[in-house]
């Protein structure tokens, strides 16, 4: 087990090195003279505590990028790797501060909606499974399909033209009512939780139609396995054959799968949350790639590479754990 | 064990039986008996036509290709049917508040030529204005201006009309440092002729004169000479400080007149009979007698409205008729009679008959376009209006006037005797400088047909820029199809060799593949691909490429997962028996990695494919919905939803983006479900 998950981390590693390389060539490859433009601008802009050699000399030290490709990117890894991951072009705060400021929203509104999902999805795909053909099943199919299809952008809006525009219950986008500054700590604390609630909505919706596919599919082939005829034909109760047999083999690959996505609650919803200005990191990050802000889209890709990595290996390491059956070579 | 088709037993069967039935009724019997065990009881159906049977069984598949089948008749069929293209503008009739007409008090002098022989310079015409209002300045009555090659006299005849006389100007004399020409050499007959008394010692000296001009000295006083108007002959100057007369001198009380005129910094005298001017060119002054004087153009603050609308008046009329406000009043113009009087003010202007023609008034109304195709009354009412209005002191004011009714269409509403029906009309009046008003009112105007409702001419009303929806919603539908089929094709082909080679070869060829398959899914596609939208909107790329680019960029990100496929199926199949067969007839690897691997991992491929397209779909119009993908005059269902995204767009035409946010699910579900099923249906096992 510690080889087999030492293993793979090195090899995350190694796979997390190439990311950044293409994702390194793409920003090297940005329109010519984009680094001398930036830095202009950044000298000239109000409250500049850097002049334009100075911020050229900073970018090109951090990047490299008046360097070759391949030696331009260790420059970048080496000062990455100490922890200089530069100050951001659009927020001008360090590139980590800007991360701290946001990421808890994201991970908040992501916490929120996957409890939502995992409470909604789990006992309904099970019930479609367990009425195969039945109207639940039809019902459920078809609505998980409608979610699995449904555009960000366009649920978004028809959530924003019902219950803002139409019934006037939350504000179209923000994360602070008008009166925020004259509220209570807790009534704050209110008044950001009902801003939270059309974007949780929306991400429950736009991820729930997936894992409800993929429970129903799972429990169907449970229910298929030769133990449960068994179990039938024993005379075991059917209640007891659902809840104890199929249900626990049913959650092996669910345990897996939603273990796995557990880091990708921080890597915060690019659409939803500047559909919604939610100022979370998908939103910070979303306003640095439109202004081409190399810091912090470099810091986030990165960030979301090793939470992807970090989740393949979650699930590899859970299906150990959960299904006594497998075996880590 | 030999070969054996059952479809062609069959067959041969069915040609027995016709033979039999043919030859006579009475030898069918024996021949129709079939025993249990013969294959022929059984119907086989080829494995397409089995595929398609269970497909067709699965009510949810069914319903997506139908979906997929209207789609694809609306989107590349619906456009060569349909009378309107995604480009094309429409227009309408509206009423819009506009800038009606302009009041204003008239400051600039506009010029009429009197005698258009008269020569003027352009100079002193482009100076008038300045000029007259020099003169208001300091309140003189008249003016001597002098030109490169003339003298002008502009003079003061009523408030607000000047006339502007070319004259014939003598100098007298002048005053201070001046030239004076004191002779002529002519070296032809060698004499000096002197303007005045003899200057002794200048004609000697002028008989050495060389070339074009230059100086000579004679008695510590300077000359300077240039050539002469005839030829061979030499004008001669000296500088004279003080008074000195150029030709006869007037005399009487002619110096007195000008010390005077001089102290009183005045630019023209009378003495005697005759009048003068003065013309000040630094320290020196030169007096001119005034000879004749011709007026050349009159110049007035005064516009004419005529009482009957929109009659065109001469300029010619114009001119005559100020001539005559400064004399008698009388004028002719055009072969009719008119006289001109003051009236309050203003200038009126009489025909023959004794009957009102025009007025002069130097407070002009007149159509913001500067068109003078308003009504006398409605001229007189503004102006009253505004008169009111300076006097209370107020900045803007409702006047109800009537003004010509306009149609449905722009045009204006006649009777049957051509006259404009009037309507009451309320217009507002604004002051926006001094002493200009603007007064708007409601026109009909073609203006852009936007965010128009659904309705028999656009049934999905129009967007807003003017295009029709549906139009769009139908090229849209075109591009987004277009980018999700290309997209999914660069994705298998690229999918299914590199799995294909990663699969038939094994080893370090497929360790090498599989790493690269892990970098490709671990890249974050959709943050690269708003970055490089971001990108092209920097370098501006044109719309057709940078669909490409966007195409192209989606292709080499999604072929990882097509590749792993496609891997994981030959890894199997190659140690099935067929391959050996293939390895012993010496087939090439080429053949049989894409003929014999590849094809039997097909069923896979078009599940994946078909539902793959659903993703593409939905991630381009994502894009294009960001303003990262395809751009604005190029439609795609994206861009239409993005042009009604704005809080107030959203709020207020849910007509354009609910059936286009429709469409798109619909779409993505009619393709996953035609996925579903395929896949239930090459695979009845893999689901139960």
């Amino acid at each position: 087990m510690f080889k087999y998950t030492t293993k793979r981390l090195i090899y995350s590693v190694l796979i997390l090195f190439f990311v950044m390389f293409l994702i390194y060539v793409l920003m090297y490859n940005m329109p010519s003279g984009y680094i001398e433009t930036k830095a202009r601008e950044l000298a000239s802009r109000p409250g500049a505590t850097k002049s334009y050699a100075e911020w050229l000399a900073d970018l090109n030290a951090q990047y490299g990028m008046n360097q070759g490709v391949v030696a331009g990117y260790f420059t970048w890894l080496k000062s990455a790797l100490t922890g200089n991951w530069g100050d951001s072009w659009s927020w001008t705060i360090p590139v980590t501060k800007e991360f701290h400021n946001t990421v808890w929203y994201s991970f908040i509104l992501g916490l929120v909606s996957f409890i939502l999902e995992i409470l909604i999805a789990i006992p309904l795909g099970i019930t479609a499974a367990r009425k195969q053909y039945s109207f639940v099943d039809y019902f459920t199919t078809v609505v998980s399909m409608i979610c699995i299809s449904m555009p960000t952008f366009f649920l978004a809006t028809i959530l924003k033209y019902i219950f803002s525009v139409k019934l006037g219950w939350f504000d179209l986008s923000g994360m602070q009512g008008r009166n925020y500054m004259n509220l209570s700590d807790f009534g704050k604390f209110l008044d950001v939780a009902k801003h939270f609630v059309l974007p949780a909505i929306t991400l429950t919706i736009i991820n729930i139609g997936g894992l409800m596919r993929y429970t129903r599919t799972n429990m169907l082939e449970v229910l298929n396995a030769d133990y449960i005829r068994t179990a039938r034909a024993k005379g075991v109760p059917e209640k007891k054959v659902i809840n104890h047999h199929a249900f626990r083999n049913t959650l092996i690959p669910l345990v897996t799968t939603l273990g796995g996505s557990l880091p990708s609650l921080f890597a915060g919803a690019l659409i939803t949350e500047t559909l919604f200005s939610i100022r979370g990191i998908g939103y910070a990050s979303y306003q640095s790639m439109i202004q081409g802000d190399i810091p912090f889209i470099m810091f986030y890709l990165a960030f979301i590479s090793i939470l992807t990595l970090l989740g393949n290996l979650i699930s590899d390491l859970l299906y150990a754990v959960v299904d006594p059956r497998v075996r880590l070579s | 064990m030999a070969s054996y088709d059952l479809n062609e037993v069959l067959k041969k069967r069915e040609q027995e039986k016709a033979k039999s039935a043919s030859s006579g009724p009475g030898s069918s019997s024996k021949n129709q008996e079939v025993d249990l065990g013969d294959v022929s009881r059984v119907k086989v159906l080829s494995p397409g036509r089995q595929v398609f049977k269970r497909f067709i069984r699965n009510r949810l598949a069914v319903f997506g290709s139908v979906v997929l089948i209207i789609l694809f008749i609306f989107s590349f069929f619906g456009p060569l049917l349909y009378p309107y293209g995604q480009k094309q503008i429409f227009y309408k009739y509206d009423y819009q508040n506009v800038n009606y007409a302009l009041a204003k008090e008239n400051t600039g002098y506009n010029g009429y030529d009197v005698d258009s022989s008269v020569p003027v310079e352009r100079s002193i015409v482009n100076a008038m204005n300045s000029n007259i209002k020099k003169m208001i300045a300091s309140g003189t009555e008249e003016m001597s201006v002098i030109g490169t090659d003339g003298n002008y006299v502009i003079r003061r005849e009523l408030p607000n009309i000047y006339t502007l006389s070319s004259q014939d100007l003598t100098m007298v004399c002048g005053l201070g440092d001046s030239n004076v020409k004191i002779g002529t050499w002519s070296m032809i007959g060698k004499t000096f002729t002197f303007e005045e008394e003899e200057i002794p010692g200048v004609a000697q000296a002028a008989a050495s004169i060389k070339g074009a001009s230059g100086s000579f000295e004679v008695d510590g006083v300077e000359y300077t000479f240039t050539k002469g108007e005839k030829p061979k002959t030499f004008d001669v100057f000296t500088v004279k400080s003080g008074l000195f007369y150029t030709g006869n001198e007037p005399g009487g009380d002619f110096e007195k007149d000008l010390k005077k005129a001089i102290d009183s910094n005045s630019t023209a005298f009378t003495s005697g009979d005759e009048s003068y001017s003065i013309v000040s060119h630094g320290s020196r002054q030169d007096v001119y007698k005034a000879g004749e004087s011709r007026i050349a153009r009159v110049y007035t603050t005064y516009t004419l409205d005529t009482f009957e609308t929109g009659m065109k008046v001469s300029d010619d009329l114009r001119a005559a008729a100020l001539m005559a406000a400064t004399t008698d009043g009388s004028f002719s113009s055009g072969g009719s009679d008119y006289t001109i009087r003051e009236e309050d003010g203003e200038l009126v202007i009489y025909d023959a008959d004794g009957k009102e023609y025009a007025e002069m008034n130097p407070f002009s109304v007149r159509r913001y376009s500067g068109e003078d195709t308003m009504a006398y009354d409605l001229k007189k009412a503004i102006s009253a209006k505004v008169s009111d209005m300076v006097e209370n002191g107020e900045k803007s004011a409702v006047l109800t006037a009537e003004i010509p009714v306009q149609e449905e269409n722009g045009s204006y509403s006649v009777d049957e005797n051509g006259d404009f029906i009037l309507n009451e009309t309320e217009m507002r009046i604004t002051q926006r400088l001094e002493g200009e008003y603007v007064i708007n009112c409601d026109q009909i105007n073609y203006v852009i047909d936007m965010f128009a409702a659904p309705s028999g001419a656009h049934i999905l009303g129009t967007d807003g820029d003017g295009f029709d929806v549906l139009a769009r919603v139908m090229y849209g539908g075109r591009i987004s199809l277009m980018v999700g089929f290309i997209v999914v094709i660069i994705e298998t082909i690229l999918g299914v060799i590199m799995g294909g080679i990663a699969g038939y070869f094994g080893g370090w060829v497929d360790n090498l593949i599989m790493r690269l398959v892990d970098v490709f899914y671990c890249l974050p596609y959709m943050p690269i691909m708003i970055i490089l939208g971001a990108m092209m909107d920097a370098i501006r790329l044109d719309t057709y490429l940078r669909l490409m680019v966007m195409m192209a960029a989606l292709g080499l990100m999604g072929w990882a997962g097509v590749a792993r496929l496609v891997r994981g199926q030959i890894l199997s199949l190659r140690e099935q028996e067929f391959m050996v067969a293939t390895e012993a007839t010496g087939i090439r690897i080429k053949d049989r990695i894409f003929k014999h691997l590849v094809p039997n991992v097909m069923p896979q491929l078009i599940v994946t494919a078909t539902m793959g397209l659903g993703g593409v779909i939905l991630t381009e119009s994502t894009l294009s919905f960001l303003g990262l993908g395809v751009k604005h005059p190029l439609a795609t269902w994206g861009t239409i939803i993005n042009s009604v995204s704005s809080a107030s767009a959203m709020a207020h035409y849910a007509f354009i983006w609910i059936p286009v946010g429709l469409l798109i699910c619909f779409t993505v579900i009619a393709f996953n479900f035609v996925g579903d099923g395929l896949r239930d249906a090459y695979d009845p096992k893999a689901k139960r």
